[in-house]
């Protein structure tokens, strides 16, 4: 298959000429401060927000935060600024027992 | 993060979504590149968030698509803020205003006092006053400053020997001495009239007291003229002030000398108006720009301070008058020279003796041209009263 030969390819160069993966590979990179803020690029959009949680679209599976008084600091297409009180950080991966 | 400064600067909106798929709403908005932010929900259908706004009217078109049902709650920023001033704008108008009249009020002529004058000096001064343009209603910084005032009033008005002109907050403040102070009644003691100098006596006008000399008859000073001892004789005299005038010739030298030529400048008419404000030491034009080409000048400045109710503000308003002057040489002949001379000389004269002193003959007894002055020695034969009190004494008397 074409699309895993050149995901091969992308995880080799990443390796070995010392490349950040989550530019190589399309990744979210989630940075946290504590509880209160978490900070996601590269997803791939927004698929439920309540004030107790959080679902994303990212490239591969959902990230899915729970937590508590949720308020979206801000948004933009890849970026997105979530504070509150953050209790899990849960990746869901796409296979038949996902959600969706 | 977008700097929050533009944003308040633009304008902002908060925006309330109402419906099924909003998140999907949400992917629309941030993918056509809508800036949002502090997304909140409130409850299971309803999501509020802030955009631009500039934006506004724009995600109507995709909320449309949505489903969903917008409305706009808060609106703040500049744009906002700028709406509701020119809305109050009579709040802002009327303070403008207020601090403005409260500065013109400020600086109008409230009252003019004047202090130790006669009522007839009083009502002259105020009419050159009035003719100056200091009346009470006008602004100070259209008339002359405190100086000037006093400069023009001691120059226009003949009674006055010295004018002080002071502003006190919106008052005018004159403080006058008059070269004749009303005169008190004095009640004259017993005395002799004598000579304060040599004279050959003229004319004599008394009203009390005994002659002891007589017309052309030469006296000497301190000379007794008239006594104040009148009765007749053998009797015990009777005591009286004696009063009146004894008119006398006297006889004065005058040395003056005078350039024949003199040099002065004279302002030829040409000036120039400069007005400008001064804020401290720095100095902003208001009209009269451009340099005077004058080679010659004088200036004139006048600064009026500027009130802001008792205070002084660190403006001040200043008019300036260039005015050009032209070198003059003035040559006299020998004649006018010495016509000039003589003039000048009365004026030394008139300066020692009293007012109603008459001039009745000057010869010139020395005359010489050296230096280019003339140099002249003039005797002057002037008519004055000569007469001076001179209280009697008891001890003389007994």
């Amino acid at each position: 298959m074409a699309k895993s030969w050149v995901g091969r390819v992308r995880s080799w160069m990443a390796k070995n000429m010392d490349l950040p993966q989550d530019v190589m590979m399309d990744l979210p990179r989630i940075t946290m401060i504590g509880q209160i803020h978490i900070y996601i690029e590269n997803h791939r959009g927004l698929l439920a927000f309540t004030d107790k949680e959080l679902r994303l679209l990212l490239k591969q599976g959902q990230l899915l935060i729970k937590g508590k008084s949720f308020v979206i600091k801000t948004i933009l297409p890849e970026e997105i600024l979530l504070e509150g009180k953050i209790d899990q950080v849960i990746y869901i991966n796409e296979n038949p027992g996902g959600s969706k | 993060m977008k700097n929050q400064w533009t944003v308040f600067l633009f304008g902002k909106v908060t925006v309330k979504v109402t419906g099924k798929g909003i998140e999907r709403l949400l992917n629309v908005l941030i993918r056509n590149e809508i800036h949002i932010w502090n997304v909140k929900r409130h409850g299971t259908d309803t999501i509020t968030f802030k955009i631009k706004l500039s934006d506004a009217l724009k995600i109507r078109h995709f909320v449309r698509k949505s489903g969903c049902r917008i409305s706009f709650l808060g609106k703040s920023g500049a744009p906002f803020l700028l709406m509701r001033l020119l809305k109050n704008s009579g709040f802002l108008i009327g303070a403008v205003f207020f601090v403005v009249i409260v500065f013109l009020l400020s600086n109008v002529i409230w009252g003019i006092e004047v202090k130790g004058a006669k009522p007839a000096t009083e009502y002259q001064i105020r009419q050159e006053l009035d003719k100056m343009g200091v009346k009470i209603g006008k602004f100070q910084f259209f008339v002359d400053n405190a100086e000037g005032i006093q400069r023009r009033l001691t120059d226009n008005v003949g009674e006055l020997t010295w004018v002080g002109v002071e502003l006190k907050g919106t008052t005018y403040h004159l403080q006058v001495v008059e070269k004749n102070e009303p005169k008190q009644p004095v009640k004259l003691t017993p005395r002799n009239l004598i000579a304060k100098k040599k004279a050959v006596i003229v004319r004599m006008d008394i009203d009390d007291g005994q002659k002891v000399v007589d017309v052309n008859d030469y006296v000497e000073r301190g000379q007794l003229l008239v006594s104040g001892q009148i009765g007749q004789e053998g009797k015990e005299p009777e005591l009286v002030a004696a009063k009146g005038d004894v008119w006398g010739e006297t006889w004065y030298k005058g040395h003056v000398e005078l350039p024949i030529k003199s040099t002065f400048f004279v302002y030829n008419g040409k000036e120039k108006r400069k007005y400008s404000l001064l804020l401290g030491s720095f100095e902003i034009p208001v009209w009269g720009f451009g340099k005077h080409e004058f080679k010659d000048y004088k200036m004139e400045k006048n600064i009026h301070k500027l009130h802001f109710l008792k205070w002084k503000l660190p403006i001040s308003y200043v008019d300036k008058t260039i005015r050009e002057q032209e070198k003059f040489i003035r040559t006299y002949t020998d004649q006018e020279a010495e016509e000039k001379a003589i003039e000048l000389a009365k004026n030394d004269i008139k300066k020692k003796v009293d007012e109603d002193a008459i001039f009745k003959d000057e010869k010139i007894l020395h005359k010489v041209i050296k230096n280019g002055k003339v140099i002249l020695d003039i005797h002057f034969k002037i008519i004055e009263n000569i007469a001076i009190g001179q209280p009697i004494t008891k001890e003389i008397h007994e």
